[in-house]
């Protein structure tokens, strides 16, 4: 555990802690520092954690929390191993992927729905994704990878791969007959260049059994063991973020608008609208989601798939890996 | 009243048609102060076109006649028929000039 | 019913409403062509702008696309040596300084078996060359844009323009060939060239732009990423469609893509940007793909126009002004003196000839109105007092000629019966002159106790002058009838009397009679009047035949002949003037001989009173009113008595 440590007298901090103890009665009066990465660049996608940065949630679990902005240079789960972040976001079946080599676990599920996703353009005349059968489809590498490998193989066709950067311009030109792309990112950004929805043919993963749901908060399973409160408080905080991101999405755009601005990433009020907005739609798909919350079904399903296809050997048992929120 | 002038020969042959009567007789007179002017000394008068002619008419011709003369130039009368005809016999005027039956007859006269 | 408006207010209304038509169709007409001028001047500036700006950036492009075309062509020869490619690399950078910076990439081990990564990279920092060989775990720059895109599309690109942190913090754009060689007979990609190119002049360059005070231009790349604009925080952060995005303005969308389409087009886009109005040019440029908007602000574009317009209609109103005070007042000018004019006459209408006419001197319509009116008012004055002098001695004529015809009547017997002690005869007359005097005579008296006369004459025209002879020829024969001559001798020494001094050729026809009482027998002689009718006591009436003698009164000397007839007891003679058979009724038509002879023999026991009324009646009755042409007199002398058979 990390000792708070302040730079003033010790008879300052007695008495800040006797006045504190008078004023403030109430557990955890010490903050403790901690670090989470994000798995990409500042964008809508981390809301919640601005505002619940912002809005000193996690100040009031008693956390002050340092958030690393992540990036194409950056990988998270990189980062957990090496100690540089004290926790980090990333996609479910990332996690699962590396515990194998790593012991991660999650102690929250945001994102329920997957937003992963292929578009092709209307007038290229894919009706099917069988008809990308022997044509050039741009697939991220990664993580990213899995759901549309899967979905090929199950099909049953071969495509040309094509290794996409996180640009679309290859795409634009007609380079690749269809791109990998985020429901709350790169879709938006096809319109953002132009594009009519009408113009668009998109395929979602959401709309398949390879439906997996993909952000989520975890942490080394040594910080779990010692620290279960911090990573309630952790979550709890997000969650509280996510919750006001939604009620507020004007002062959750400043945020995220301050930030990206100050990393010196292009933005745009326009597009982090849309992907806020689809985060709502991936995070609380019904009205009645629990925010936060891994399903056990949802846990079995992507690790059966995984294993199907071949990325995963073993999967570990659900309470070995979840330890966020119940229902 | 109308006045058809035509010379013939040394002498005017005058078609008066219409009537004759105390408004249109000053009309007659002027005719005469004409002949005189242009100094005819023998015009034949064709009344066959008067229709009708008053004591006022009558004088306008006697004023004529006597005015010719003092010119020396004389009035021949032809053509005379109905009412015309029985006022010239009636009022003596028929014996006081020459009247002739045709215009002819009168130029020959 | 109309409203009775003043001249000044009549011609104020129609003149002003015409000159606000004229004026509101002047300045309309002028804003409007003033503007379509400016428009299409705008437009015309703005292509030429347009083609200016594109074609300096276009210069500066295709310089940097020949160049590294050219590199990539002379990479196909494969016999060049890693070091080969490095000295052309530094070298090209060195001789072409708009390039910021030269790669030539190799595919994975293309040039060297066992090395993944060939990228020598030579670029500009600090008026040097900087060398630097890309490619690493942390740079796979296979799957970079600048690589993979023209190996996919196996032709040159030029990539979206990106912010370049490494080299300040420029916006950079690069410009990517693939070169290809020919291994085991094929043509295979070997890899790419590239050559980096700064754009911080398009910022420059693009601000030298100075449409009025707020127009501006903008530069959009391939992809609608805004690439230059006076407002910072657009570039690279923003396309146009995330910008129409957050104005929701779908006409900037469509806007957009029409631009990213490279059309071309001059469009006003009012309420797009806020809420002002504007026009976009926009057009695409030859080389990379961008495209160029310039904005023009309507308002200063028309700033111009409008002041103009608000100036002419303000001289224009003002000028209406002058002209509505300057109507009226002319028109005050010319109903002031009408006004006078119209209450002098009614003053002079109401018989105030003496009026003084207002003074009016004006040398115009109103002038002339006003001198014709003087002279109307005079003359009207001389009129009247003339016509009241006419009427005066009209008057007098006619109340003269009552007088006279007093006079003239009196001297006619008009007492019947004549002579009532007498049995042996009846006479009646009757005279109605046609004016006020006739020429008509009649008379009869007794010559001695045995013989009595009676005489009827019409003194040829009608009037006064008729009159004087009339009344001449009455007394002298009345004066020559009582010498007791024959009535051809009366005739005769009567005609000698009056054809001498006859200057004025008036003649009088003339019937007179001298009839024994006793036995009946009649002398009579006729000069030239109208035969009388004999009416026989049971016997049928017929004329007396004429004699042929002329009219007395013209020859002098004429010898007139007395005809004796005997009248028996009931024998009436009727004697009367070319008057009754002349008689017209209004169509004209005489009452002729032959209606009064029918008329006569149709009486069954006429006597002399009552058959010259009856003859009375029935010329009234024919003539039916029309005007009387001649005098009408009658008389009837009957002979003892009646006749009763």
């Amino acid at each position: 555990m990390r000792r708070y440590h302040h730079p003033l007298s010790v008879r300052t901090m007695l008495l800040t802690m006797v006045l504190g103890l008078l004023l403030f009665p109430g557990p955890g009066l010490a903050m403790e520092k901690a670090s989470i990465v994000l798995h990409w660049l500042p964008q809508a996608q981390f809301a919640g954690h601005y505002m619940a940065k912002d809005m000193g949630f996690y100040e009031e679990e008693g956390i002050d929390l340092t958030i690393l902005p992540g990036g194409p240079d950056i990988l998270a789960s990189e980062w957990l191993e090496v100690g540089k972040a004290d926790f980090a976001t990333m996609f479910l079946s990332t996690g699962l992927l590396k515990r194998s080599s790593l012991p991660v676990i999650n102690i929250g599920q945001f994102v329920q729905h997957s937003a992963l996703m292929l578009i092709t353009k209307t007038d290229a005349g894919i009706t099917s994704l069988k008809d990308l059968e022997n044509k050039k489809v741009g697939i991220w590498a990664n993580e990213f990878q899995i759901q549309p490998r899967a979905l090929f193989k199950r099909l049953g066709i071969s495509i040309t791969v094509v290794p996409q950067s996180s640009s679309l311009d290859l795409f634009l030109r007609d380079g690749v007959m269809a791109t990998s792309g985020m429901w709350y990112n790169e879709y938006h950004l096809l319109l953002s260049y132009g594009l009519d929805q009408e113009e668009l043919r998109p395929f979602f993963f959401r709309d398949t059994d390879l439906n997996f749901p993909e952000d989520g908060i975890y942490t080394l399973e040594k910080t779990a063991d010692l620290k279960p409160d911090l990573c309630r408080a952790i979550t709890a905080a997000t969650i509280r973020g996510w919750e006001y991101a939604f009620d507020h999405p004007e002062e959750a755009l400043d945020s995220v608008m301050k930030r990206m601005i100050k990393e010196k990433i292009p933005a745009n009020r326009a597009h982090q609208k849309w992907m806020l907005d689809r985060m709502q739609d991936i995070i609380m798909p019904d009205e009645g989601t629990q925010i936060g919350v891994l399903r056990q079904d949802d846990f079995e399903r992507v690790s059966s798939i995984l294993m199907e296809a071949g990325f995963l050997e073993q999967a570990p048992m659900f309470p070995e890996f979840y330890r966020g929120p119940v229902r | 009243m109308d006045f058809n002038n035509t010379k013939n020969g040394d002498a005017l042959v005058v078609i008066v048609s219409g009537r004759m009567d105390a408004i249109t007789a000053s009309e007659f007179d002027a005719q005469c102060q004409s002949w005189i002017e242009k100094s005819e000394t023998k015009v034949v008068i064709d009344l066959s076109g008067l229709e009708y002619i008053s004591s006022a008419g009558l004088r306008s011709i006697l004023s004529a006649a006597k005015k010719m003369k003092g010119a020396q130039g004389e009035l021949l009368f032809c053509g005379l028929s109905g009412m015309v005809e029985e006022v010239f016999n009636v009022s003596g005027f028929a014996a006081m000039f020459k009247i002739y039956s045709t215009t002819e007859a009168a130029l020959a006269g | 019913m109309s409203k009775r408006h003043g001249i000044a207010f009549k011609l104020a209304a129609f003149i002003l409403s015409c000159a606000f038509v004229i004026l509101v169709v002047i300045v309309g007409y002028n804003y409007n062509y003033s503007r379509d001028i400016i428009l299409r001047q705008a437009e015309e500036s703005s292509r030429n702008l347009a083609r200016d700006t594109t074609g300096r950036i276009d210069s500066v492009l295709i310089t940097v696309q020949k160049v590294a075309d050219n590199i990539a062509f002379s990479l196909e020869d494969a016999t060049l040596s890693k070091e080969e490619i490095l000295e052309l690399n530094k070298r090209v950078l060195a001789n072409n300084p708009e390039i910021y910076g030269m790669a030539i990439a190799f595919e994975p081990y293309f040039l060297e078996h066992d090395q993944l990564f060939f990228a020598p990279y030579y670029y500009r920092s600090g008026g040097r060359i900087a060398f630097n060989m890309l490619g690493g775990p942390n740079y796979r720059y296979f799957y970079m844009d600048w690589y993979q895109i023209p190996k996919e599309l196996e032709r040159p690109v030029w990539t979206e323009p990106y912010n370049d942190e490494g080299g300040g913090d420029v916006l950079m754009a690069t410009y990517s060939v693939p070169f290809f060689r020919t291994v085991d007979g094929k043509k295979v990609f070997a890899g790419v060239v590239t050559a980096d190119v700064s754009l911080d002049w398009l910022e420059d360059m693009l601000e030298e732009i100075r449409i009025y005070d707020s127009g501006f231009a903008f530069l959009l790349s391939r992809h609608g990423t805004f690439i230059a604009h006076p407002d910072r925080n657009l570039i690279i952060n923003q396309t146009i469609f995330t910008l129409a995005e957050e104005l929701d303005s779908p006409e900037l969308r469509s806007i957009g893509q029409k631009m990213l389409a490279g059309e071309s087009a001059f469009v006003p886009v009012d309420n797009v940007f806020d809420d002002t109005e504007r026009y976009l040019f926009y057009t695409g440029l030859k080389y990379g793909g961008w495209s160029l908007g310039v904005i023009f602000p309507k308002d200063e574009m028309l700033a111009e126009v409008r002041k103009l317009s608000k100036v002419t209609t303000l001289i224009g109103i003002a000028g209406f002004i002058v002209l509505a005070m300057l109507i009226i007042f002319i028109a005050r000018k010319i109903t002031n003196p009408l006004h006078k004019l119209s209450g002098a006459a009614l003053e002079i209408a109401s018989g105030n000839l003496d009026l003084k006419l207002p003074e009016i001197n004006s040398r115009d319509e109103v002038g002339d109105l006003a001198n014709s009116f003087g002279v109307m008012r005079t003359s009207l004055k001389d009129y009247i007092e003339n016509l009241t002098s006419t009427t005066a001695a009209k008057e007098r004529i006619e109340s003269e000629l009552r007088i006279a015809r007093d006079i003239q009547m009196g001297i006619l017997p008009k007492l019947f019966p004549a002579f009532p002690e007498r049995p042996e005869f009846d006479v009646f007359a009757s005279i109605e002159p046609a004016k006020e005097v006739g020429g008509d005579l009649y008379d009869f008296f007794f010559v001695d106790d045995d013989h009595f006369c009676f005489l009827i004459g019409d003194v040829s025209g009608k009037g006064v002058p008729a009159a004087f002879f009339m009344a001449v020829t009455k007394t002298l024969l009345k004066v020559v009838s009582e010498k007791g001559l024959d009535p051809g001798d009366i005739i005769t020494k009567v005609n000698s009397d009056l054809a001498a001094e006859n200057e004025s050729c008036m003649f009088v026809t003339l019937f007179l009679a001298i009839m024994n009482i006793n036995t009946g027998e009649t002398r009579y002689a006729n000069a030239g009047h109208n035969p009388p009718v004999y009416m026989p006591c049971g016997g049928k009436p017929e004329w007396i035949p004429p004699l042929g003698e002329p009219v007395a009164g013209v020859m002098e000397g004429m010898e007139y002949t007395t005809k004796t007839m005997t009248m028996h007891p009931g024998d009436v003679m009727f004697i009367y003037t070319d008057g009754v058979s002349e008689a017209m009724n209004p169509e004209n038509e005489l009452y002729s001989d032959e209606r009064l002879m029918d008329i006569l023999t149709a009486m069954d026991k006429p006597f002399a009173p009552e058959l010259v009324k009856e003859i009375d009646d029935s010329i009234k009755v024919f003539t039916r009113g029309a005007e009387q042409s001649d005098d009408i007199t009658m008389l009837a002398m009957q002979f003892c008595g009646k006749c009763d058979k």
